[in-house]
């Protein structure tokens, strides 16, 4: 019912991981998934768990709280992604801690959601992100849109600060204006897959930027001879 | 430690000077006798519970033991006591157990003694005594402050910890009533009926939980200052999305106040013209150089000439709440305005970019 007819990837074939420490959640969300006919793989309560069950599960899309047992959620997103780049993680987040969030998305998480967003935004989000997708809330867009704001100001020492486009700029205020992309692509006179790919761009940019900064630092702190 | 080496010290002298002594045999038994009790109270020193009043009395009247004991042992006529510095371990002990007071009168006692078994006081006698009446109180005192401090600052630290503990279980606290209220939130609406009711409290409630707690973890440094991130963050609710830029944007006080009253003008218009249930958004970007603050509403719009007919008519509201304000905090305020909504983006130049 809710697999929408456009989706490129279908639901039974999306294996997910649900890894969440409030039993309540765990269970709704991942009672949710397996209705809609996701695959449910493997479910933790602490990030050690998580890490731990994330190579025999070999899920397509981690489902992630931040705020979790140690390690907590952007240490997973990196963890999990350094083990299996193909993998997707989508933040799925209650508290408001923005930073945390930044840092996730950093770390190469591809879609975040807050806890009060419908079951239908939740499944569409897991299926968007499988499907090599980013979803963006309007919180998010603007998180990045800031940090982007702030890698071009002023005493940044970095060598390779990133930019974006103007256009790219433009898609990421609209998004995070709370505007869908059918209707920045209307607005612009765009195709929905363009707008997509900005997005995607602007993602790209600071996550590549954040490994860029994470492997100078190493090289800085003299840690570069243990890789 | 000390004890130790002051005794090496008592037994390489005496055995040294040993001509000077009258009677070599008893002097021999009385070092040794000391030498004992520096073992003994070496032993009984290291623990907490023995190192009592009773030990600390029965240790100094060793010391004047002996010191009363040199007459007989070297005779009348002789230069430095039996124990010399040995006495030094009783004295700190005393000003360490006593503080300042321990150290006075154990420094008393043993220069007293000291006089008293002298047939006469020489110059270096007088400084030694000295030495002693000063440097045991003041061991004594430094002891206390020493204590003191170390109690200050466990006393700080236990302070830091449960502030710290206090956090973290607040976070906790926190973090598991947003769940429950998103949860119910989100279960509500899919019930419907009067748990809709229930789900739009929920969600009132965690977006000004969610704003307390943004409240809290940002603190702008100076006080002439305001946050206008977290004051927008305010203004969100069940039907305003406000969106904002994750770290701090401070502006003085009164800029902060206007753009909130000017950002709240829009959100009324929404209210009025397009519905009471109508959402909006607010987005906060913060460049370098300025603020824009647009605030969006997916209604019918408004016609091109309406705001200008209002104007002319001698109705100023929108003009001056909105436009008005912008203008004297040497900003502006544009409308753009179509079939997909309204859109307000009011930019205020920032002095001297961000601080």
């Amino acid at each position: 019912m809710s697999n929408g007819a456009g989706e490129s990837t279908d639901a039974a074939a999306i294996r997910v991981m649900v890894v969440d420490d409030h039993p309540m959640w765990r269970d709704a969300v991942e009672r949710d998934l397996e209705v809609a006919g996701f695959e449910v793989v493997g479910v933790a309560s602490t990030g050690a768990q998580a890490v731990a069950r994330f190579p025999a599960a070999r899920p397509h899309v981690v489902v992630l709280d931040l705020q979790i047992p140690e390690p907590n959620g952007v240490e997973v997103t990196r963890t999990v992604l350094e083990h299996d780049p193909s993998a997707r993680v989508l933040i799925l987040s209650a508290s408001g801690e923005q930073a945390d969030v930044l840092e996730a998305v950093k770390a190469g998480a591809t879609g975040y959601l807050v806890k009060s967003a419908s079951r239908e935004e939740l499944l569409s989000a897991v299926r968007r992100v499988a499907a090599g997708d980013t979803v963006f809330t309007a919180g998010l867009a603007g998180l990045v849109l800031g940090e982007f704001r702030r890698l071009s100001g002023p005493a940044q020492d970095g060598p390779a600060v990133p930019e974006l486009t103007e256009r790219e700029t433009e898609v990421l205020k609209m998004v995070a204006k709370g505007m869908s992309y059918k209707q920045i692509a209307e607005r612009l006179v765009l195709s929905h897959r363009t707008v997509q790919n900005h997005v995607q761009n602007t993602l790209r940019k600071l996550q590549m930027h954040n490994r860029v900064e994470l492997t100078r630092y190493a090289i800085e702190q003299g840690l570069d001879g243990d890789d | 430690m000390l004890r130790v080496v002051v005794t090496v010290n008592l037994v390489v002298l005496t055995f040294w000077r040993r001509d000077n002594f009258d009677r070599p045999v008893a002097t021999a038994l009385v070092v040794a006798a000391l030498v004992g009790w520096t073992a003994f109270a070496l032993w009984a020193y290291s623990s907490a519970v023995r190192r009592g009043p009773p030990l600390l009395v029965l240790d100094l009247a060793t010391a004047l033991g002996a010191l009363l004991a040199t007459p007989w042992l070297k005779g009348d006529d002789f230069n430095a006591t039996l124990p010399g510095f040995w006495i030094m371990g009783v004295l700190l002990a005393w000003a360490v157990h006593w503080r300042w007071q321990g150290g006075l009168v154990a420094a008393a006692l043993l220069s007293l003694v000291d006089l008293a078994i002298r047939p006469d006081l020489t110059q270096a006698n007088y400084g030694n005594v000295f030495l002693l009446m000063i440097g045991g109180p003041i061991v004594g005192y430094l002891c206390q402050s020493l204590q003191q401090m170390a109690a200050e600052r466990d006393l700080a630290q236990q302070a830091a910890a449960s502030a710290g503990e206090r956090a973290r279980l607040a976070r906790a606290v926190h973090d598991g009533v947003l769940q429950v209220l998103a949860l119910v939130q989100r279960r509500g609406a899919e019930l419907g009926g009067e748990f809709a009711d229930l789900s739009r409290l929920a969600g009132e409630q965690e977006s000004s939980l969610r704003s307390l707690i943004r409240q809290q973890d940002t603190l702008v440094t100076d006080a002439a200052d305001a946050d206008l991130a977290v004051a927008l963050d305010d203004l969100g609710g069940p039907t305003v999305t406000v969106v904002t830029p994750g770290a701090a944007v401070p502006l003085p006080a009164y800029v902060v106040s206007e753009v909130v009253a000017a950002t709240r003008a829009c959100l009324d218009n929404v209210a009025v013209h397009v519905g009471p249930q109508a959402p909006a958004w607010v987005m906060l970007d913060a460049t370098e150089d300025r603020v824009v603050v647009s605030v969006r509403d997916e209604g019918p719009g408004i016609p091109g000439d309406r705001l200008a007919a209002a104007e002319a008519e001698g109705r100023l509201g929108v003009s001056s709440s909105i436009c008005g304000r912008l203008q004297d905090l040497g900003g502006t305020a544009e409308l753009s305005t179509g079939s997909w909504g309204t859109e307000w983006e009011l930019s205020v130049p920032r002095a001297g970019g961000a601080a």
